[in-house]
């Protein structure tokens, strides 16, 4: 049933016409509240909701996520960098020469938290329970401070120096929340 | 990089005078439905250009050449290429126009900008325009939308919130450095109470030490009062040559330091290295240091951009150099490590910079008379432009036209306050706002001077 136009223009019209129409799946609302208080007179809001899913690579540092999955912490290191440290959260190139770094598995047996804070009120998509304390663990030989969270705690705790391990999830979800981690003690 | 070449510490350098000349706001609220961000921008420039400028908007645009935008999240206005909209709705076309992102630091980079497009030739007179549309969504997922500004492969998932992120700082400069609790308290105070002789602030308010303390924890050790606020709103300056500057204004504003520094996105990835020192501090100040630098207490960002600004305008002591200051309050722990980045005290003391009095209207530098980031705004693309406008007037010895005519107050539906104060800075000549991202990951340095002579 499409119009049949001439390239010129003009041409033969059908007297037949197409319809167009909002598909119904896009129900309208408008907001009468935000922030607890009143829309103004006079004033539209509409609600634009949406649902949308990113396809996110890991590219080059797949490696990491795919050690907590299995348990294991990986690292990278330069090789002509000399002692510069091993960087957790890893990359894969080196910083100061470009050069790309090799994997190494990190020792953990030392591992103590460097700063923390217990968060109440996290903002949208935050996945676990509240309180949570965050945590940024101190390793030697690694030259970053990675922020993770502990996944157990008692009165006092976490605490600057507490000796801490890691845990790894058993349902991996191949986020940064695959690895927590708990006392020492 | 942890060790520098001669390229890396170049001091910048204009290739000609570069000025202000005018300055706008609307006001900033959590939620603006009555006005679109097109119409806060309008708003905010046609007061530049109106109470400022004193000439018609037909007869502005005539000398315009070039203009940048500056908006932080095209997330929360859900709008890309929000700036082509303002630009054709200010009527502007087809003019060029770039707009500029560096998260929280988004409108100190933007009047950098400015400022080169004027100062290598390309352009004579620049409008910088800031606004965020930060109602679209709750709270929660504001500061989720924030919080995409942190790495989300390694720190976003972990609280989806910047004052989580702070809050780790902070527990770690109170180990390291041991200030009284009360000091940081004593920040938010002083900028909501500031806030209160403002009619553009958000929150106003005047809090007892105890009441801060006792306010609800986000993460802590940090308390709602100590965290900035989510603003609607728009803020504009004009910057000009030097021949525009003048035939616009007597008094204009010159720009005579400017410095722009970076740090790694997530603050775990800040590795040790030696203290970069300001031109007010000798070598001997931090030999016996045990504390890691710059760690998790100081911003090596803000640090190089002072380096660079401080070094430009050959300011040597910037609290007896410096005559008002506005500062990127977003946290109360994150202004106290500003002071000690930017050389008001040694690392360590930036306490003594609140306890002193220093910081104070009256004091020797006073720091956020705006009510800053806690108490007046953080309409994040309109921050730096706001505090640099706020600056702008002090120097002007505007203050009290911009602040005190209850003409501001009614515009925006408020009435000014019986035991109003005048925080006009006597004889303001100089003064200095830092515009600041991330966890320090930009941070912009600019120094303003009064660019006329003083007969």
């Amino acid at each position: 049933m499409l119009q049949l136009l001439s390239w010129k223009g003009g041409g033969v019209v059908s007297k037949q016409r197409q319809q167009v129409t909002i598909s119904a799946d896009s129900k309208t609302k408008l907001a009468d509240v935000l922030f607890r208080q009143n829309i103004p007179q006079g004033i539209i809001l509409r609600e634009n909701p949406r649902n949308i899913t990113h396809f996110h690579s890991y590219g080059g540092i797949s490696k990491f996520f795919d050690g907590l999955a299995a348990g294991t912490l990986w690292g990278t290191v330069c090789g002509s960098c000399g002692n510069a440290g091993i960087w957790l959260p890893p990359r894969v190139h080196c910083p100061d020469c470009w050069q790309e770094m090799s994997w190494v598995k990190i020792d953990t047996s030392q591992a103590t938290v460097y700063t923390h804070s217990t968060t109440n009120y996290p903002g949208a998509g935050f996945k676990a329970t509240v309180p949570c304390p965050l945590i940024s663990v101190e390793i030697p030989g690694i030259c970053t401070k990675l922020m993770s969270y502990l996944s157990e705690f008692g009165d006092g705790e976490p605490y600057i120096g507490m000796p801490i391990r890691p845990v790894f999830s058993q349902n991996p979800t191949y986020t940064i929340l695959d690895l927590s981690w708990v006392s020492r003690d | 990089m942890i060790s520098f070449g001669n390229g890396n510490l170049r001091v910048p350098k204009l290739s000609r005078p570069v000025y202000m000349v005018a300055a706008g706001l609307t006001d900033f609220r959590k939620f603006y439905p009555e006005k679109q961000s097109t119409e806060l921008c309008l708003e905010s420039l046609k007061m530049a250009v109106e109470d400022g400028l004193g000439i018609s908007p037909r007869d502005f645009k005539k000398m315009v050449n070039f203009c940048v935008y500056s908006q932080f999240a095209d997330h929360f206005g859900d709008q890309l290429l929000a700036a082509a909209k303002i630009h054709d709705y200010l009527g502007f076309d087809p003019l060029g126009n770039i707009e500029v992102k560096t998260g929280g630091a988004t409108g100190g980079s933007s009047v950098l900008a400015g400022v080169m497009a004027i100062a290598s030739g390309y352009a004579s007179l620049v409008p910088v325009i800031g606004w965020e549309r930060m109602d679209e969504v709750n709270t929660r997922q504001g500061n989720a939308y924030i919080a995409s500004a942190a790495c989300k492969d390694f720190e976003s998932e972990l609280g989806w919130l910047y004052a989580t992120y702070y809050a780790l700082m902070m527990r770690r400069y109170i180990h390291e450095y041991n200030p009284n609790r009360e000091t940081l308290t004593k920040i938010a105070q002083k900028n909501h109470h500031y806030a209160r002789f403002s009619p553009y602030s958000q929150l106003p308010g005047d809090y007892t030490v105890d009441e801060i303390l006792k306010s609800a924890v986000v993460s802590d050790p940090l308390t709602f009062p100590e965290c900035c606020a989510m603003s609607v709103g728009a803020a504009s300056i004009v910057l000009a040559d030097e021949e525009t500057a003048f035939r616009l204004t007597d008094h204009p504003v010159s720009v005579v330091g400017t410095g722009s520094g970076s740090h790694t996105l997530r603050t775990a990835d800040r590795r040790n290295m030696p203290v970069l020192l300001l031109p007010n501090e000798r070598p001997q100040l931090y030999q016996d240091r045990k504390n890691e630098w710059p760690g998790f207490t100081s911003f090596l960002a803000a640090r190089f951009a002072a380096y660079l600004a401080y070094n430009m305008a050959d300011i040597t002591d910037p609290v007896k150099e410096l005559d008002v200051l506005e500062t990127h309050d977003a946290f109360t722990v994150s202004d106290i490590q500003t002071y000690e980045d930017i050389g008001l005290r040694p690392y360590g003391e930036g306490a003594d910079f609140i306890e002193s009095g220093d910081a104070f209207i009256g004091g020797r530098l006073p720091t956020n008379l705006s009510g800053g980031l806690l108490g007046s705004m953080h309409s994040v693309g309109a921050t730096g432009i706001f505090q640099l406008s706020e600056i702008f007037w002090q120097i002007r010895g505007e203050w009290n036209k911009f602040h005190a005519d209850d003409k501001y107050w009614g515009r925006f539906g408020k009435t000014k306050p019986n035991n109003f104060e005048n925080l006009q800075v006597s004889n303001a000549r100089r003064g200095m706002a830092i515009s600041h991202a991330g966890t320090g990951s930009h941070v912009t340095a600019i120094i303003l001077e009064r660019g006329w002579s003083s007969e």
